[in-house]
């Protein structure tokens, strides 16, 4: 009795086993990680500041630092071309984040985090790489560009306590967002594309680019409700954000930090964009239609086109969300993104494109990401807001202009052709409100263009990437924002047989359960009797 | 010699299983993040994951049949229970539970979805044999003339590179986020440590669009310099890439 058990267990171990394989290899779901750093509070004891710590620090910082904050600390480095923000001047007290007050240069400890910790979204990076002690000396010698740093013999620090976050708290954090005129530089939804920012850029073209407060991971200095509070509290040196220590009581600057914490947003990120098939055939054809809460947003990071000339070293638009609604004929993208200016003019225009192999790879080879390649040709559905003045004026586009969509192919950045007229198959319009680019691009899930036009089908991985020009930092062209290769995945619906197999499978088990159970009750193992 | 008997061996067995599996899924990511010292866990790979779940469950059988014994008290867990009332609560729990998580199994392999496909990545493509014969000038100078070839390749290093791989050489630069094929670490010294200099040549020289077709990735942004950088730039990019990374190349053999 006791070998027919044993083979039937076998089996049950072969059947968990197969359960195993298949349940976690369903599961592998690989999501984009974006390692965003941190703010890193913690400060180590102080190394004493001797001429050897001095000396010690001029070495480091001409091995590490130069290239970028130049050989006598002006910023004016080498490598400081390709750059935006600017690399920090040392000579001057430009400093942002700091826990002294306004004007003052930063403590030894301030100036010790930021090395450490490095500033996202810039290219200043964590050097928490080279030892401590390193780390002191070459803020030492740093400190020695600036004569500021000598005269403050006692710096003194805001502090930063701790107040919990209320929603009244939060209202009133809004309430004063307004009464102190905050929306003028970091516009009404903190999309940093206030009338004040978007004046000083343009006419005096000055680098100072409010803070978008709804990207909560590019907080200069870190973003937690502390940081927020100290950047509130004391400003940013040498840039239009002042400190409002004496304008703001202290609980009331904790109201501001409140509200600025509760729009500011973490990067959802993911590989593939799942298009929802719309339940009532009716896909959404305007930005502002409710319906696209159905559809999951995913963001997708953005670098600068630099794989071929001419490159872009320093684009403005870091990310784009996107959402995919589909119905039996029809599939719809929209695409948003925020820009601080809708400022146009005639070579440089805001716009998106998308961008898809011209059919779905079979293996896993795709064309080259970067507008295909001689062997694989890529599809692109690109928009462009819309302009109609003369040469060089510049103008804001218009919420009531939808702008021009048109369908290109492309083998190399060197080879894009425009489709003729007959096979412009995708339309879509865009509106500027807020800050914010939304664009609605709409096109059959077939075409008779099977050469050059994707054709969609449901349940495939079909890759998709995705291209932004910001108008006002002179994009053109291959002067864009790019992202890699993504994907978009037409959902099928749950089909209704589904809870038929489940119930079988229920059903089976139990009974295969029973069988064994009565089997062996009937014949248990008698073990005593054989020994 | 009297052997212990348990009458919850099979629960054992089946607690076992569970605790595998918690901890490859939640414990070892956070353990495997002090051991390497990383800033963010380290979850176990599916794969792997399947493979020890595998092993586990074998392992878990084969303790129970080692002896005629073990494996009647295996079995006589499902007996009717005459045991204490934990036991009948147990085994119902199991008689309950068994069915479930076949039905659970089969709705979730059927409910529609898609797994982003897994990319693989072929480090290290056979250096073309145009490139093999080259010589980096700089290598063989006298000191003086190599100290300043490393600090004009760190200037364009710093200029033209860092913006993917970053000041440091770590594949950190702050367009590395953007692109799903995270930029090289030259740090690892499994990177650059482990080629000549001529094979860097030809990879900053051609980039991601002269790779030949049957090396993946198809998704690498490293942009084709040849038409912007002269070939004594990319020489000196490469001196300074192995200063900034702290790294040394590897040497041609030479044969005596």
């Amino acid at each position: 009795m006791i070998k027919a058990c044993k083979k039937v267990l076998v089996g049950f171990g072969l059947i968990g086993i197969f359960i195993i394989v298949f349940g976690t290899a369903s599961d592998v779901f690989a999501q984009a990680s974006h390692l965003f750093r941190t703010y890193k509070h913690e400060v180590p004891p102080k190394l004493s500041e001797t001429p050897d710590a001095v000396a010690e620090g001029k070495k480091i910082y001409e091995k590490r630092c130069w290239y970028c904050h130049g050989i006598e600390g002006k910023g004016d480095g080498p490598a400081a071309k390709t750059m935006f923000p600017k690399p920090r001047n040392f000579t001057r007290n430009e400093y942002k984040v700091r826990s002294t007050a306004f004007s003052s240069v930063p403590t030894d400890e301030d100036l010790f985090r930021i090395i450490t910790s490095g500033i996202e979204g810039t290219a200043m990076p964590f050097w928490y790489t080279i030892s401590e002690k390193e780390r002191w000396q070459v803020l030492y010698y740093i400190k020695t560009f600036n004569d500021q740093f000598r005269k403050n013999d006692a710096i003194k620090t805001v502090s930063v306590g701790s107040v919990a976050s209320t929603p009244e708290s939060v209202a009133r954090g809004q309430e004063l967002f307004k009464e102190m005129r905050c929306f003028e530089c970091h516009g009404e939804d903190g999309r940093g594309n206030g009338p004040l920012t978007v004046a000083l850029q343009s006419e005096w073209n000055l680098p100072y680019r409010a803070r978008d407060l709804t990207k909560g991971w590019l907080f200069k200095g870190g973003n937690t409700i502390e940081d927020i509070y100290r950047t509130i509290s004391t400003g940013f040196n040498e840039t239009p954000m002042g400190s409002y220590l004496e304008k703001l009581a202290d609980e009331d600057r904790w109201h501001v930090a409140h509200y600025v914490k509760s729009i500011a947003k973490d990067m959802v990120s993911d590989v593939v964009i799942k298009a929802k098939l719309a339940e009532d055939d009716q896909l959404p054809i305007d930005a502002s239609d409710a319906n696209w809460d159905k559809a999951t947003p995913v963001e997708i990071p953005l670098a600068g086109q630099i794989i071929a000339t001419p490159r872009l070293w320093t684009p403005s638009i870091d990310a784009i969300s996107v959402r995919a609604m589909y119905n039996k004929d029809e599939i719809v993208f929209l695409l948003e993104w925020d820009d601080a200016t809708n400022k146009q003019e005639e070579v440089f225009r805001d716009g998106v494109s998308v961008q898809f192999p011209t059919k779905i790879p079979e293996s896993l080879k795709k064309p080259y990401f970067a507008m295909g390649d001689s062997s694989g040709a890529v599809n692109l559905w690109s928009w462009k807001a819309y302009w109609h003045e003369g040469f060089g004026a510049i103008i804001e586009a218009q919420e009531t202009e939808s702008g021009e969509v048109s369908e290109l192919n492309a083998k190399s950045f060197k080879n894009v052709t425009t489709q003729p007229p007959e096979s412009q198959n995708v339309s879509g319009k865009g509106i500027y409100q807020n800050g914010r680019w939304k664009v609605v691009l709409k096109r059959s899930l077939k075409t008779d263009d099977v050469k050059g036009d994707i054709q969609f089908e449901t349940g495939k991985l079909i890759p998709v990437a995705l291209a932004a020009w910001d108008g006002s930092n002179s994009d053109t062209g291959a002067q864009k924002s790019v992202s890699a290769w993504y994907y978009v995945l037409l959902e099928k619906p749950v089909p209704r047989t589904i809870f038929a197999y489940v119930l079988v499978a229920i059903i089976m088990g139990a009974s295969v359960e029973l069988w064994f159970i009565a089997r062996l009750r009937r014949f248990p193992p008698k073990l005593e009797e054989n020994e | 010699m009297a052997k212990k008997r348990s009458a919850f061996l099979m629960i054992w067995v089946i607690l076992a299983v569970i605790c595998l599996f918690m901890f490859l899924k939640y414990a070892s990511p956070k353990v495997f993040q002090i051991l390497m010292a990383k800033s963010h866990p380290m979850p176990t790979p599916s794969t792997l994951m399947m493979w020890y779940m595998i092993m586990g469950v074998l392992a878990g059988l084969v303790y129970a049949t080692t002896s005629n014994q073990k494996f009647a008290d295996f079995l006589s867990f499902l007996l009717p229970s005459r045991g204490p009332i934990i036991k009948s609560l147990l085994q119902k729990i199991l008689f309950v539970s068994f069915p479930v998580i076949v039905g659970w199994f089969v709705y979730s392999w059927s409910i529609p979805g898609a797994a982003s496909p897994v990319e693989l990545r072929i480090q290290h493509p056979t250096l073309p044999q145009e490139f093999e014969k080259l010589e980096n000038p700089f290598r063989q100078k006298d000191a003086d003339t190599q100290r300043k070839s490393i600090e004009e390749g760190k200037i364009l290093f710093q200029t033209y590179c860092r913006p993917c791989h970053g000041s440091k050489a770590d594949g950190n630069g702050p367009f590395a986020n953007s692109f799903r094929l995270r930029p090289i670490n030259f740090q690892d010294p499994g990177t650059i440590a482990t080629v000549v200099d001529n094979y860097l040549f030809w990879r900053i020289k051609e980039g991601a669009p002269g790779l030949p077709s049957e090396s993946t990735p198809w998704d690498s942004a490293m942009p084709s310099w040849k038409d912007d950088l002269k070939d004594d730039e990319i020489w000196m990019i490469i001196m300074g890439e192995y200063d900034t990374a702290g790294v040394m190349p590897r040497q041609t053999e030479k044969l005596e």
